[in-house]
C-alpha cells in the first residue's frame, strides 16, 4: 500500500543535494519545476491530461530531467498540488459514501447551516449532499456535552449498518456522533469495529478528522474526506507506481491547503488537508520571496483566465483560515454567504477568490450597469481577439484595446491574435449600449475588474483589520502582473513585485515549501479557570502527535518546530481568533501572555475590545518538519534565454480621456538594477507586465522585478 | 455632473462591499446565538436624507421596515447630530418592529454635514417584559413585552451614555450580552462610517451625493421596467393563521395585488382585525414583508433599496392585524409577517406563474426554554427551526432551508447542549411529510428537547397545524405541523402555541409542516418518486397513494409496468 512504501523511504538519504521537483496541476497546464543539486531550476509546462492527471506529470518530469541531463534515481524529492481531491468534489466523482450517525441524526448532514448564499432567489437548489439519506444510517449511542456516556454504543446496530453499507456497495464511511468531541470513546470503538470486521470499507471517524465542536461542521469535513478517500489512495498509488516505472523512487509530498507539504501516508489517511492544495504553493512561494527580498507582509494576487484569487502573509506566514466553504462556481467576494458549497474545517490559506480573471465577460444590464464576470470564456474559446468562437468582450480585450497586449500574439507568438475582435465586441457590448467611446469602454471593463479584484484583497485585508497600504504585493498568474498596478493603487499599496517565473510560480513555490502537519483538541473552558498543568497535558499529547508524524516523514526531532496556538474568543461568541503560544510548558504566565495577545489581534482585527471574560476553545498545533535545500529566491539562477521577448513601442492608453501614448515595450531581460519610470510595457512569454505613468520598475539580481509607486 | 456609468458601477461595488463589511463585522464580534449563529440581524446604508441605498446579504425582512424608523429618528433629531453618536430605538409604535430587535443608526458626516446612515439592526436575546426571550405570543399589551426604546442616543461622541446603560442594563434578563451585541452593533457601524468617509473623500461631496441617488433610481427602473410587462388587474389570496393562541378563531390574511402600469398597489383590506396576543404586525413590518414578497418576483439583481420601494404601494387599515393601535402587542409578529409572504406569493402566483413556488413552511418556529442551571445561574434558550421551500414550477422545493423570505441559520446541536441543560433528541427530516405534486414540496424537520434542569419555562411558537402549507396548480399542500410533549413516558398533543412550565427529563418534540407540491402529483416522473423513495424521503405507500407509481420499498427500484397500469387506470376513473 501506498502509506507503508513512503514511510520506509527515509529522507535523510536524498538531504546532500539530490534534485527536487515540483509539479502543479492546473486546469489547463501541468508545470513541472526541477531543481538541480547545483541550484539552477528547469521547467516545463504540458497540457494537462484530466482524466489521468499523472501522465502529464511523467511526461513533465522526463522532459526536465532531459533539460537538466540528469538521471531519474538524482531526485530526491517530489512535491506536488493536486486538483484530484477538489475536482473529485465538483464533479461528484468521489466514492459512494456512507455514515454513521447518532440514532436522531442522521440527516445533520443535509440539514446543514439552513442558510442561502443569495437573496430573493425562489429558485434557488441546494447542493446535493455527498452522502445520501440512503447511506446515512443511525445507531444507538449517545454521548453527552460534557463527555459523560448518556448510553452505550451499541455494537450490533454498528455491524448490522455495516452489513447493510456494504450490501449497497458502499465503499467510505464516515462515522460522526454527536459530541465526539468532548469524548470519541464510541466513535474509536465503531471505528476498530468497522476495521477488524469490514476490511472492505474505507473509514474516516470525526474525532481523528477533525475533533471540534459544531456537529455539522464536523460531519461535513468527515463526509468530504471519506468521499475523496479512495480516489486519492488510487491516485497517489498510482502516480507513485508511474513515477517508479521511471525509476524515481523519492517520496512524493502532497501540498496541503495550509500551505504545507505532507507525505503521501498521510495524504492517503487524511486528504480533506489537501482539497485547496492548487493555489497553496503561490502562497508558500510567496512567503519565501518574501524573505528573499526584506518584504514581511505580502498581498499574494494570482490573477488566472477565469478567477483571482487574494491570500496575505504576514511577518512571513501565510493567513490561515480554520474553516472553508468550498463551492461549484466561484466564491463570491462577501464572506459570510454561507450555503452555498461544502464546509471543510480544516486548516487552509486564508484565500478569497472573485470571478475576475483575463476571460471576464463584460456585460451591461437592462438598468445600464456595467458588470464583470462570474461568467468567463476561459481559455476555450477565450476572449474574443482569440476568434475561437466568442465574440463578447473579456477583461483581455479591454487589455488589447487599451494597447497592453501584444497585437500580433500572446504566450510568446505561439497564440495569435485579432486586436479588430477585441474592438469591435467592446464597442458592441459595452462602448455602445452605455454611449461610451470604444476606449473608454475599455477602461472601464478594465476598471470595474480591478475594483472587483481588490474587493477580494480587501475581504483578506481590511475584513481582518489589515491595512493594506503597509503591504507589498506580489503578483503573478497569467494575468496578475497586467493589472497589478492599478490593483495596488486602488487598495493604496505602494510596492509591487513580479516574480522571475511568474508563470509556473505555483510550482516553483512547492519547493519552497516545509512539511506541515496540524492537529488539534477542544477544550471548551474560561481562560482565567483553565489548569495550566492539564492544558500541558493536552499539548503534550499534541506535540506527540506532531512528532509521529514528522518522524515518520523521516524528520528527526533536530529538524522538526512546533508551534502551539490557541483559539479563543470571549464567552458567548461563536467565532475565533487562533493565537500562538510560546515554546515553553504552559503555566500561568503562558495563559495571561494568551490573554494579552487575543485582546491585541481582537483589537486590530475589530476595533475594540473589551475586560470580558476569554474562553479557551482549541489548541493547535503546527508541527513542521524543515531541510535545508528548500527552494530560496535569493540564490535562483534563472537562464537568461527564458527572459528574451520583443522589443519596440506601441500606442496604449493609460488614463481615459487622454489619448494614448506612445510607450516603450521592453523584455524582462532588458531591466537591470536601474530604475525605469513608467510608461512601459514589458513583455514576456507567459505575462505582460504594464508599467503605468508614475509608477517605476527595476529588477533584482535573481529576476524579478520590483514596482514602486508614486504617492 | 455628467453621469459616468463605469463611476456609477464601481460606486455601487463599493456600496455593497461597504455594507457587507458591516454585517460581517457584527458577526465576529457580537455575544449571543441569535446574532452569530442564527444571525438574526442585518445591515443596511442609508443616504442624507434617510433613504436606504445598500443593504448586506442578511434579514431582508427587516429592511423594508428601515423607513419608518427612520423617520422617526429623523422626527426627534436632526441638528443635534455628532459624529460618534447612535441612535437606538425599538419601539413598535415609533418605527420599530417588534422589541426584541434593536435598530441602531449611526450618523455619518463629511466636512461638517451628514451625509449617510449606517443602520445596524440585531435580535437581542432579551428586553426584559413577562417571558424569558421578551418574544411572547400570548401577551396582550405592549407593555407586557419588554423595555421599550423610544428613538435615543445610546452613544454621544465615542461614549456610550451611562444612564441609558444602567436603565438596559436593569431591565433585560441577560444584561452582558445585550449591552455585548449593542457594543457589536455601534462597532460594525464605524467601519460603515469609516468606509464611507473614504468614498466621499475619493469622489467628492456633490459626486458622491448624486450617485446614491442614482442608485435608487436604478433600482426603481429596474423594477418599473419588469412590472410594465405583468398582467394589468387585480389578484386575491388569503392565507390563514391558525389562531392567536388565546382564542380559537382563524386569522386570515387577505391581499389584494393591483398591477397598474409600471408600479403594484397592495391592499390589505378584509384581513383580521387586530388581535389580543402578540402576533400583530406593525405597518412597518406589513410593508417590509410586501417589499421583499414583491422583490422576490422581480428577475434579475436588482439592489434591494428605496427604489424598488416606490414602485409598491401599501395599505392595510388601521386597527387590523396588519396596522394595530397601540397598545397592541406585536413581539411574535414574524409570524404574521411570513403569512403576508405566503399570501403575497399566492397573489403574485397568479401575475408570474412561471416563477413562484407553493408554500414553504410558513415561517420559523420559535422555542424558548428558560430556567436556572444546577449552580442557580438562568439560562435563556432562543432556538428558531426552518424549514422547506414548495414545488417550484420547474424543480422540487427544498427541505432544511430558511424560509425564503428570511436567511436564518441553526444552531448548532453541540452549542446549545454545551451551553445550556437541555439534550436536543432528535434534528432530521420526517418522511413522507411534503405536499405531493409534480415537483414535490421539502420534507418537513422533527427537533425535540430534553429538559435537564428542574425545571424550565417554555415558550413555544408555532402554526399551520390546521391550515396547512397550500400547494399550486394542482399540487397537494403539505402535512401539518404536530407538537407534543412527553412526561414520564406519557405523550400528549400540544397546539401549536405554548406557555407552560416542563419538568426535568420532559421531552418536546416539534414537527414543522412538510411544505406544498407543485403540479399533479400523477404528473410526476415515475423515476422521481422512486429516487425519493431509494433514499428513504418517502415511502413506497406514499408514492403510490399520491403518485399512483409502485415502487419496491427495499430496494427503491421502480416497478414500470404496475405503475403504467396504475397510472392508467386512475386516468379511465378520472374520465368515467
Amino acid at each position: 500500500m501506498a502509506a507503508r512504501i513512503a514511510s520506509q523511504t527515509s529522507q535523510t538519504s536524498h538531504t546532500a543535494r539530490a534534485a527536487r521537483i515540483g509539479c502543479d496541476i492546473g486546469g489547463t497546464f501541468t508545470d513541472v519545476i526541477l531543481q538541480h543539486p547545483d541550484g539552477r531550476l528547469f521547467v516545463n509546462k504540458t497540457s494537462t491530461t484530466p482524466r489521468e492527471p499523472g501522465r502529464a506529470v511523467v511526461s513533465g518530469i522526463r522532459a526536465v530531467l532531459a533539460q537538466a541531463g540528469l538521471a531519474a534515481e538524482a531526485v530526491g524529492e517530489l512535491v506536488h498540488g493536486t486538483t484530484v481531491a477538489s475536482n473529485a468534489i465538483l464533479q461528484k466523482t468521489g466514492a459512494r459514501t456512507g455514515v454513521l450517525a447518532t440514532r436522531g441524526f442522521r440527516d445533520v448532514l443535509e440539514i446543514g447551516r439552513i442558510r442561502t448564499p443569495t437573496m430573493f432567489d425562489l429558485a434557488w437548489h441546494k447542493p446535493e449532499p455527498l452522502a445520501p439519506r440512503r447511506y446515512r444510517l443511525e445507531v444507538n449511542e449517545r454521548i453527552a456535552a460534557d463527555g459523560s456516556v448518556v448510553r452505550p454504543l451499541d455494537a450490533d446496530e454498528v455491524r448490522a449498518a455495516a452489513r447493510r453499507l456494504e450490501a449497497e456497495g458502499v465503499e467510505a464511511v464516515a462515522i460522526s456522533f454527536i459530541n465526539s468531541y468532548a469524548n470519541p470513546a464510541h466513535e474509536i470503538a465503531a471505528r476498530r469495529l468497522l476495521e477488524a470486521e469490514f476490511p472492505g470499507l474505507l473509514v474516516t471517524a470525526s474525532c481523528d478528522v477533525l475533533p471540534e465542536m459544531k456537529e455539522y461542521e464536523r460531519t461535513s469535513t468527515t463526509v468530504v474526506n471519506a468521499y475523496i478517500l479512495p480516489v486519492m489512495r488510487r491516485y497517489l498509488a498510482r502516480l507513485q507506481r508511474d513515477l517508479a516505472a521511471i525509476g524515481i523512487r523519492a517520496p512524493i509530498h502532497v501540498m496541503a491547503s495550509n500551505g504545507g507539504m505532507i507525505g503521501i501516508a498521510a495524504a492517503s489517511e487524511r486528504p480533506v488537508f489537501a482539497v485547496a492544495s492548487g493555489p497553496a504553493g503561490g502562497v508558500t512561494g510567496a512567503a519565501r520571496l518574501g524573505a528573499s527580498t526584506q518584504a514581511q507582509d505580502l498581498i499574494v494576487f494570482d490573477m488566472g483566465g477565469t478567477t483571482a484569487k487574494a491570500s496575505i502573509i504576514e511577518g512571513g506566514t501565510p493567513a490561515l483560515t480554520n474553516e472553508y466553504e468550498f463551492r461549484d462556481g466561484i466564491s463570491v467576494p462577501s464572506r459570510f454567504l454561507k450555503g452555498g458549497g461544502y464546509v471543510l474545517k480544516v486548516p487552509a490559506i486564508d484565500i478569497a477568490e472573485v470571478g475576475a480573471g483575463g476571460g471576464s465577460i463584460a456585460t451591461v444590464d437592462a438598468g445600464g450597469l456595467l458588470g464583470v464576470g462570474p461568467e468567463s470564456a476561459g481559455a476555450d474559446p477565450g476572449p474574443a481577439c482569440y476568434r475561437l468562437g466568442n465574440d463578447r468582450p473579456t477583461v483581455t480585450d479591454a487589455n488589447m484595446v487599451l494597447g497592453y497586449l501584444n497585437p500580433a500574439a500572446l504566450a510568446g507568438g505561439t497564440l495569435p491574435v485579432d486586436p479588430a475582435a477585441a474592438h469591435a465586441a467592446v464597442a458592441r457590448y459595452v462602448g455602445t449600449p452605455l454611449g461610451l467611446s470604444t476606449l473608454d469602454a475599455a477602461h472601464g471593463i478594465r476598471h470595474i475588474a480591478n475594483v472587483n479584484m481588490a474587493r477580494a484583497i480587501r475581504a483578506v485585508t481590511v475584513e481582518r483589520g489589515r491595512d493594506p497600504r503597509d503591504m507589498t504585493l506580489v503578483a503573478f498568474g497569467g494575468s496578475g502582473p497586467t493589472h497589478a498596478v492599478d490593483v495596488a493603487r486602488l487598495l493604496g499599496t505602494r510596492r509591487v513585485i513580479v516574480p522571475v517565473m511568474a508563470g509556473v510560480f505555483s510550482a516553483a513555490g512547492m519547493l519552497a515549501a516545509d512539511a506541515e502537519h496540524d492537529f488539534l483538541r477542544a477544550v471548551t473552558s474560561r481562560l482565567e479557570a483553565s489548569d495550566p498543568a492539564q492544558l500541558e497535558t493536552l499539548a503534550g499529547v499534541l506535540r506527540q502527535q506532531g512528532g509521529e508524524a514528522l518522524a515518520a516523514e523521516g524528520y528527526d526531532a533536530g529538524a522538526v518546530s512546533m508551534v502551539l496556538k490557541a483559539d479563543l474568543r470571549f464567552v458567548g461568541q461563536s467565532s475565533e481568533l487562533t493565537i500562538a503560544m510560546g515554546d515553553a510548558a504552559i503555566d500561568h504566565a503562558a495563559l495571561d501572555l494568551l490573554r494579552t495577545g487575543f485582546l491585541q489581534a481582537y483589537r486590530e482585527t475589530f476595533g475594540y475590545a473589551a475586560e470580558e471574560p476569554v474562553e479557551l476553545v482549541n489548541l493547535r498545533l503546527s508541527a513542521r518538519g524543515h531541510r535545508d535545500d528548500r527552494l530560496a529566491f535569493d540564490g535562483l539562477q534563472v537562464d537568461r534565454a527564458a527572459l528574451a521577448g520583443t522589443r519596440g513601442e506601441r500606442l496604449a492608453s493609460f488614463e481615459r480621456g487622454a489619448p494614448p501614448v506612445a510607450t516603450p515595450v521592453l523584455a524582462r531581460a532588458d531591466l537591470d538594477a536601474t530604475e525605469r519610470a513608467g510608461p512601459c510595457i514589458i513583455e514576456s512569454y507567459d505575462t505582460t507586465i504594464v508599467v503605468p505613468p508614475a509608477a517605476r520598475v527595476r529588477a533584482d539580481a535573481v529576476g524579478n522585478l520590483l514596482l514602486d509607486l508614486d504617492a | 455632473m455628467n453621469f459616468d456609468p463605469i463611476t456609477f458601477a464601481v460606486i455601487k461595488n463599493a456600496m455593497d462591499a461597504i455594507v457587507d463589511e458591516v454585517a460581517y463585522t457584527v458577526l465576529r464580534t457580537a455575544r449571543s446565538e441569535i446574532v452569530k449563529d442564527v444571525m438574526d440581524y442585518s445591515a443596511a446604508i442609508c443616504d442624507r436624507h434617510g433613504q436606504m441605498v445598500a443593504q448586506a446579504k442578511t434579514i431582508a425582512l427587516h429592511l423594508g421596515a428601515i423607513p419608518e424608523a427612520m423617520a422617526a429618528v429623523r422626527s426627534r433629531f436632526s441638528a443635534d447630530l455628532q459624529p460618534g453618536d447612535a441612535v437606538i430605538l425599538n419601539d413598535p409604535y415609533e418605527g420599530g418592529m417588534h422589541l426584541p430587535d434593536i435598530f441602531m443608526f449611526v450618523p455619518f458626516f463629511h466636512g461638517g454635514s451628514l451625509e449617510g446612515w449606517c443602520v445596524v439592526i440585531c435580535h437581542h436575546t432579551d428586553v426584559g417584559g413577562r417571558v424569558p426571550g421578551s418574544n411572547a405570543s400570548d401577551s396582550t399589551e405592549i407593555y407586557q413585552e419588554g423595555l421599550r426604546i423610544p428613538p435615543v442616543k445610546l452613544y454621544e461622541a465615542g461614549a456610550m451614555n451611562p444612564t441609558l446603560e444602567r436603565l438596559v442594563a436593569i431591565n433585560v434578563r441577560v444584561p452582558e450580552r445585550v449591552l455585548g451585541d449593542l457594543r457589536a452593533q455601534y462597532a460594525a457601524a464605524q467601519v460603515g462610517v469609516r468606509e464611507l468617509g473614504r468614498l466621499f473623500e475619493r469622489y467628492g461631496v456633490q459626486t458622491a451625493r448624486s450617485y446614491l441617488t442614482e442608485l435608487l433610481d436604478y433600482a426603481e427602473r429596474l423594477t418599473r421596467e419588469e412590472i410594465q410587462r405583468w398582467p394589468k388587474g387585480s389578484f386575491t389570496f388569503t392565507d390563514t393563521i391558525d389562531d392567536d393562541g388565546l382564542a380559537p378563531e382563524p386569522i386570515p390574511i387577505k391581499a389584494t395585488v393591483t398591477v397598474h402600469d409600471d408600479r403594484v398597489s397592495v391592499d390589505y383590506s378584509g384581513s383580521a382585525p387586530q388581535v389580543r396576543a402578540a402576533i400583530n404586525s406593525t405597518l412597518s413590518y406589513t410593508k417590509s414583508c410586501t417589499y421583499l414578497s414583491v422583490r422576490c418576483a422581480l428577475k434579475g439583481d436588482i439592489p434591494n433599496n428605496a427604489g424598488v420601494f416606490r414602485c409598491i404601494e401599501v395599505h392595510a387599515p388601521e386597527g387590523s392585524v396588519l396596522n394595530p393601535r397601540m397598545p397592541g402587542a406585536v413581539a411574535a409578529r414574524a409570524l404574521t409577517g411570513y403569512r403576508v409572504f405566503d399570501a403575497m406569493l399566492g397573489c403574485l402566483a397568479q401575475i408570474v406563474p412561471d416563477r413562484i413556488p407553493a408554500a414553504g413552511e410558513g415561517g420559523n418556529t420559535v422555542v424558548c426554554l428558560s430556567g436556572r442551571r444546577g449552580d442557580g445561574s438562568p439560562f435563556i434558550i432562543v432556538d428558531m427551526i426552518c424549514g422547506a421551500w414548495g414545488g417550484r414550477p420547474d424543480a422540487d422545493g427544498i427541505e432544511a432551508v430558511t424560509n425564503a423570505s428570511q436567511n436564518l441559520s441553526n444552531t448548532p446541536v453541540e452549542t446549545l447542549e454545551a451551553q445550556h441543560p437541555v439534550r436536543i433528541e432528535a434534528y432530521e427530516f420526517v418522511p413522507d411529510s411534503c405536499g405531493a405534486g409534480k415537483w414535490r414540496g421539502g420534507l418537513a424537520l422533527r427537533r425535540s428537547y430534553r429538559v435537564l434542569s428542574d425545571e424550565a419555562f417554555m415558550q413555544l411558537r408555532a402554526d399551520r397545524m390546521k391550515f396547512a402549507p397550500y400547494g399550486l396548480a394542482g399540487g397537494a399542500p403539505g402535512r401539518p405541523a404536530v407538537n407534543t410533549l412527553i412526561s414520564s413516558d406519557a405523550e400528549s398533543a400540544l397546539p401549536s402555541k405554548v406557555t407552560r412550565w416542563l419538568a426535568r427529563e420532559d421531552v418536546i418534540v416539534h414537527v414543522q409542516p412538510g411544505a406544498g407540491g407543485f403540479g399533479n402529483p400523477l404528473e410526476r416522473e415515475p423515476e422521481r418518486v422512486a429516487a425519493d423513495v431509494w433514499n428513504g424521503k418517502i415511502t413506497a405507500a406514499y408514492a403510490r397513494e399520491h403518485h399512483a407509481v409502485v415502487v419496491d420499498a427495499a430496494s427503491g427500484l421502480l416497478d414500470a409496468a404496475a405503475t403504467r397500469e396504475l397510472r392508467a387506470r386512475l386516468r379511465v376513473g378520472a374520465t368515467v
